[in-house]
């Protein structure tokens, strides 16, 4: 799981990347790079920590 | 009428006298200029060796003609003697100040380690000590012989230090139909292709006190269970490979500072002084860290309700913040590279907004305290205080004073709110708020300078080779917002995933935790083999001392 949230965080990152080839207007590459963002955040927060907290310290 | 006429005829005499000359005035003509032979130099008078034998008391005879070096003694002193005499003037200006500069930050390792120290719990201080001191030999060293090249060894020439020729080579890829510098080549050892330079060492002292920053960050969050073989390994590689790439990226020549030229977004990415390349990329390493390291024992209940465990000494945090904001009047201004080029005499202009903003953040972080939860809290306070620092590093030479103080403002509220949101919401221990105040300010810092840049400043009319000044969203340049947010991206998806993967791979290999017995009992005698405060400690368990 920790994994697969690395992929969404790196893909996140990958769509931020890709505005700099697929839009040509300043709003299009923010419209990009917030969607980015927000992916890169999910992976954190929403699969990454989340993984982490399964079986965290204070539950053994 | 008449009467009127006079009037304004005295008005517009007394104007015109005010003013100075009126335009069209017939003007003295101007001598032309008569250009400095060297026939003149040999009238200028040096001090006579018997008046500089009786003393110089009041400074007039140091610091002549007599002082200017020759390059030939029969021909006594040239014009083109004085012309290489300017030049390594202008050049040592900027040593002394890049290097005084760098001095004064890496004393702020001394700020770091007395506030997680005292963030800490007694048992735990010689530990967190170590770790403070180890992180700069372990950093230094490997950036010495893999960081530096990596980061700045594509750079090119940085006029500001006379040039620095050898540091030119840059490994790029092509995407989109434009070059993206991704590691610098030169420089490995500082020995490497010509880089035992003086410039080179110069320009080499002031990113290692940088990088070492950036790399001690993730040992607050992650202080009282990190394992000190697996932090030793763990900071080596940060110093070596995690920093200086993204340092590439942003100051080293590499792709994202290149976004203004090859892409059109503003003047690409821009972070003067680091709020992204040094604080956020070790507040997000210490998300990393705290994440796979988990919390303390104690931290939170079997509910998962977080649990005070006590800063063991506050005088030592507020010392530790004050010595932290005495090194970034290193940080900052040093950040020009020199005093003496085109732009440079902003040096002022960015200590002052250094300092509002970190009042801003001190006391937006205090009101929100006080208001919040009854008590200005002193840590919170230090906190808030060190979060206007970050999120000034980045834009404190684009942004005029009302601006710095509003970053600072939003940075104290904002740590408050991460460190409530981290410990809360994600139940992450971050004993020192490493991740709130260097990852979460720090990203806001990058942010702000797309928000809140004037376009006032000019460092020699250009800025990551885009003409014009470095200008916001809020003054005409939504590209400039988009750069500083690929940058957040990328600091984001590459630098956190990458830091994750090193912490993840050396917990596999080594184990990143200390064991429950060691953690209990305090990592001092275990990890480290010696009591920070051995008096105290054997006092309180009845050992007489």
């Amino acid at each position: 799981m920790i994994l697969i949230g690395i992929g969404v965080v790196v893909l996140g990152f990958v769509i931020s990347l890709l505005s700099l080839g697929m839009a040509s207007t300043v709003n299009g590459r923010l419209v990009m790079v917030l969607l980015g963002l927000a992916v890169s955040l999910f992976g954190i927060i929403g699969v990454i920590n989340r993984a982490f907290l399964k079986n965290p310290i204070w539950k053994r | 009428m008449k009467q009127s006429l006079v009037l304004v005829g005295a008005m517009l005499a007394l104007m015109a006298g005010a003013f100075g000359q009126a335009p069209g005035a017939a003007q003295p003509a101007a001598a032309p200029a008569k250009p400095i032979t060297d026939v003149d130099l040999k009238s200028v008078e040096t001090p006579k060796p018997e008046a500089r034998a009786k003393g110089d008391a009041d400074g007039s005879l140091t610091g002549t003609a007599a002082d200017v070096a020759v390059a030939d003694a029969k021909k006594g002193l040239t014009i083109a003697d004085l012309v290489n005499q300017a030049g390594q003037n202008k050049i040592a200006i900027n040593f002394v100040w890049t290097l005084v500069t760098g001095y004064l930050v890496m004393f702020m390792q001394l700020g770091f380690a007395l506030l997680e120290t005292g963030l800490a719990r007694a048992k735990n201080a010689n530990h967190t000590m170590m770790m403070n001191i180890a992180v700069y030999g372990i950093g230094m060293l490997a950036y010495w012989m893999i960081g530096f090249s990596l980061q700045m060894g594509g750079v090119g020439a940085i006029a500001n230090l006379g040039g620095t020729p050898p540091l030119s080579a840059e490994h790029a890829f092509t995407l989109f139909g434009k070059p993206f510098g991704v590691f610098g080549q030169n420089g490995f050892f500082l020995m490497h292709n010509g880089t035992n330079d003086v410039a080179v060492m110069v320009l080499f002292l002031f990113q290692m006190v940088f990088m070492d920053t950036a790399a001690t960050i993730p040992t607050g969050a992650a202080v009282e269970r990190w394992k000190f073989s697996a932090f030793a390994i763990s900071s080596f590689v940060f110093a070596a490979f995690i920093y200086p790439l993204y340092a590439n990226w942003a100051w080293g020549g590499g792709w994202l500072s290149n976004l203004g030229a090859n892409f059109g977004m503003g003047k690409g990415y821009v972070d003067f002084a680091g709020s992204g390349v040094v604080h956020a990329v070790g507040g997000l390493s210490a998300l990393a860290i705290a994440m796979v390291l988990g919390p303390r024992i104690g931290k939170f209940t079997r509910q998962g309700k977080p649990q005070a465990l006590l800063a063991h000494d506050l005088v030592l945090v507020i010392t530790g913040c004050l010595i932290l904001a005495f090194g970034w009047f290193g940080f900052n201004p040093g950040s020009t590279l020199g005093a003496s080029t085109s732009g440079n005499l902003r040096i002022g202009a960015i200590a002052v907004n250094t300092m509002l903003a970190s009042a801003g953040g001190m006391m937006s972080a205090m009101l929100y305290m006080w208001m919040v939860y009854g008590k200005p809290d002193a840590s919170m306070t230090g906190n808030g205080f060190l979060a206007g620092l970050v999120a000034i590093t980045a834009p404190c030479a684009f942004v005029n004073p009302v601006g710095a103080v509003i970053i600072g403002l939003i940075a104290g509220v904002l740590v408050c709110v991460s460190v409530a949101f981290i410990e809360r919401v994600m139940k992450i221990d971050d004993p020192v708020g490493a991740v709130s105040v260097h990852g979460v300010c720090g990203i806001w810092g990058v942010i702000s300078v797309g928000l809140l840049a004037d376009g006032r400043s000019n460092f020699g009319g250009a800025w990551n080779g885009v003409n014009g000044s470095v200008t916001g969203l809020f003054y005409g340049d939504a590209g400039q917002l988009v750069a500083q947010l690929i940058g957040v991206s990328t600091l984001i998806g590459a630098v956190f995933s990458a830091s994750l993967v090193l912490y993840l791979a050396v917990d596999l290999f080594v184990g990143q935790r200390t064991s429950v017995k060691s953690e209990m009992e305090g990592l001092d005698l275990p990890e480290m083999g010696a009591l920070a405060y051995p008096e105290f400690d054997l006092a309180s368990r009845g050992v007489e001392v």
